[in-house]
């Protein structure tokens, strides 16, 4: 039989029984939605994260306290929760000096309670020094930053994101000025962010309160000891270059002889991309197996389906047997069948996954604009739903395909 | 063109063996018009599905064309069905959701025709049994009489040497019977090798003859003596 005439025999059985052959490839239908839409929200995920952390810049290096983990996927000990105190302001200093460097800046972190008048807000700040804001590429939307006079002197002064200015203040009032309590000591508002910003791990920074690191760590957190330094590198460098002469300088600064036993872990941004790049790789495939089981449930559908169809045709099998089908023209006219009925459902499927993906882009962005979702639809989705609702078809059509073209002719002409 | 000799068919059912043929023997010239009668379990349907490569016999010889049952694979067989054999079956076996074209036109996909030629093929094998005008109605909606011109339309469409029918007027009333057996007829006047299994004696005499049976085994084999001017014998 003619491949082409094997389709149009395949088509007509099909659109001969259309509501069975709709409910049949629901199935199928959900299925691939489910994983393009999951694929997709993973995907646009991703390009959300990795965006904000390329917005940091490819010349910062982030230097945390602890050494480095072994695991590719393990972040360092620091970024676990793990209190260590290796980095300190002679650390600072001594990467400062290193000719391939531009700038470095220490940064302390803590969450404390951000109040003005009756609103308040839980916040994380940033004790940071002036020269952090152009390392970081932070832009100020209103008023100005802090200076490192402000730091020297441990002024209580702060920058606040643009969505904490909106939770305290209200749309209406200029926050620049105005004093707000963080931890019952009051800051005055210099400047507030622009949109946008992010922070040197993709934090968002429209709640993040900045402060002088001096006053971070003599008021509020009590501590002599920086939870990350942050190196600018010098462009006319190679970023590995600068990477290893930071390295070089703080074994030399803390003594260690041993590349093996760092009590730091040196970042770039290129690392950090690539680890958040393999967490939510891993997370969309793992959301995409789950959805996978709603395509296995629909592929038995379709093989329940096809058995029952098979059953039904007997007769039909023995006649088209009798006038000359050989089991291989039976097998592949039920096969196409089935692959007809996977596929159509695939591209119902992506239709749908694509209308789903598109409202859910037009509902965060209308809503909760501040998100910044991204649109993403990989096509390689696409393309994965299709070959494997052409694989489901071969597999789950393969059976009844069998069972259709072994019948014997004789019998199956006698079917009642 | 056909040689059965000492043909044998048993069956398994429920560990009891039947046998529907017990050493059959006969030949069958191009062209001929043979009718097969006999009772219930005769074992004339089996021979039939034999003949016609339905079935193969579990003991004896058949050659078809020179060529030895035995020595054809299961594809060859479906070839040799499809070009060679044209089938009418008692109860049409029409696809019913079908047109009468896609219905015709069922062989020929099997034998790769291209398309044009096989528009061709299956509107000159309507019009060969007289129905033309039904070439894109639904089989479905046809009188039985007219599913069995059909089917005639569609044993014929690949020009086969033999047609094999199998009590073909069994559903048909007696007018609707005799133009089919007509139509038949006028197959064999054209060169074709009729063989039909019928029960009723009427049908048979219209061929050139009749091979009778009874439990498996051949009964008699006598040729059909017609008077001319009236027809066959009554």
């Amino acid at each position: 039989m003619l491949v082409r005439d094997a389709f149009k025999t395949a088509t007509r059985s099909l659109t001969h029984g259309k509501m069975r052959s709709i409910l049949t490839m629901l199935g199928i239908v959900i299925g691939i939605a489910s994983v393009i839409v999951l694929m997709s929200i993973g995907q646009s995920a991703q390009d959300l994260i990795l965006g904000q952390v390329q917005g940091i810049g490819s010349n910062l290096i982030i230097i945390t306290p602890g050494a480095p983990s072994n695991g590719k996927f393990s972040p360092p000990a620091s970024a676990q929760g793990i209190v260590i105190t290796s980095l300190k302001q002679q650390d600072v200093d001594a990467v400062g000096r290193e000719p391939s460097v531009l700038a470095a800046a220490p940064l302390v972190t803590g969450q404390a309670e951000a109040v003005y008048g009756n609103n308040d807000a839980t916040v994380s700040y940033q004790g940071v020094t002036a020269n952090m804001f152009s390392i970081r590429n932070l832009s100020i939307g209103q008023g100005v930053q802090f200076t490192q006079a402000d730091v020297d002197s441990a002024n209580s002064v702060a920058v606040i994101g643009p969505d904490l200015a909106i939770t305290l203040f209200g749309p209406y009032v200029d926050p620049i000025g105005k004093t707000m309590r963080l931890k019952n000591i009051s800051f005055r508002i210099v400047g507030v962010l622009s949109k946008g910003g992010s922070g040197p791990f993709g934090v968002d920074q429209g709640t993040v309160v900045i402060i002088p690191v001096t006053i971070a760590q003599q008021q509020l957190l009590g501590t002599s000891y920086f939870n990350d330094i942050l190196v600018e590198a010098n462009p006319q460098y190679d970023i590995a270059f600068v990477q290893s002469r930071v390295s070089f300088v703080l074994q030399q600064d803390h003594g260690i002889t041993d590349p093996n036993k760092d009590d730091f872990t040196i970042q770039t941004q290129a690392d950090i991309l690539s680890l958040l790049s393999s967490i939510t790789s891993i997370f969309t495939l793992f959301l995409a197996a789950i959805a996978s089981i709603s395509l296995v449930v629909g592929g038995i559908g379709i093989m329940n389906i096809m058995l029952v169809s098979v059953t039904e045709r007997t007769r039909e099998i023995g006649l088209r047997k009798a006038v000359g089908a050989t089991d291989k023209d039976i097998l592949q006219q039920f096969l196409i069948e089935s692959v007809l009925l996977t596929f159509a459902g695939g591209a119902i499927g992506i239709l749908a996954g694509a209308t789903v993906v598109t409202l859910v882009y037009v509902v965060l962005n209308t809503f909760f604009s501040s998100v910044g979702w991204v649109f993403a639809f990989p096509i390689s989705a696409v393309i994965l739903a299709l070959v494997v609702s052409c694989v489901a078809g071969i597999t789950f059509g393969i059976y009844p395909a069998r069972q259709a073209g072994k019948k014997n002719p004789i019998d199956a002409l006698r079917y009642e | 063109m056909i040689e059965i000799h000492d043909l044998q068919k048993e069956y398994v059912e429920e560990e009891t063996p039947t046998r529907a043929l017990r050493g059959v023997t006969f030949s069958i010239a191009e062209g001929e018009f043979l009718s097969i009668m006999g009772p219930s379990g005769s074992g004339k349907s089996t021979l039939l599905q034999i003949l016609s490569f339905l079935d193969r016999p579990t003991g004896g010889s058949y050659t078809f064309q020179g060529k030895s049952i035995d020595e054809m694979t299961d594809q060859e067989l479906a070839h040799v069905r499809n070009k060679e054999m044209g089938f009418v079956f008692q109860s049409f076996n029409l696809l019913s959701r079908l047109t009468v074209y896609d219905n015709v036109e069922i062989p020929l996909l099997y034998s790769k025709v291209l398309p044009a030629k096989r528009r061709t093929l299956v509107e000159e094998a309507v019009r060969s049994v007289g129905l033309s005008e039904k070439l894109y109605t639904e089989a479905g909606k046809l009188s039985g009489g007219q599913k069995q011109r059909i089917a005639i339309a569609r044993a014929l469409v690949t020009e086969p040497n033999v047609i094999f029918a199998d009590e073909p007027t069994g559903n048909l009333d007696s007018k609707n019977g005799l133009q089919i057996m007509e139509i038949l007829q006028s197959l064999h006047n054209k060169g074709r090798t009729v063989i039909l299994v019928t029960h009723e004696t009427s049908t048979a005499e219209f061929a050139d003859r009749i091979i009778r049976m009874r439990d498996g085994v051949i009964e008699s084999d006598n040729p059909v003596i017609k008077t001319v001017l009236y027809g066959p014998l009554k």
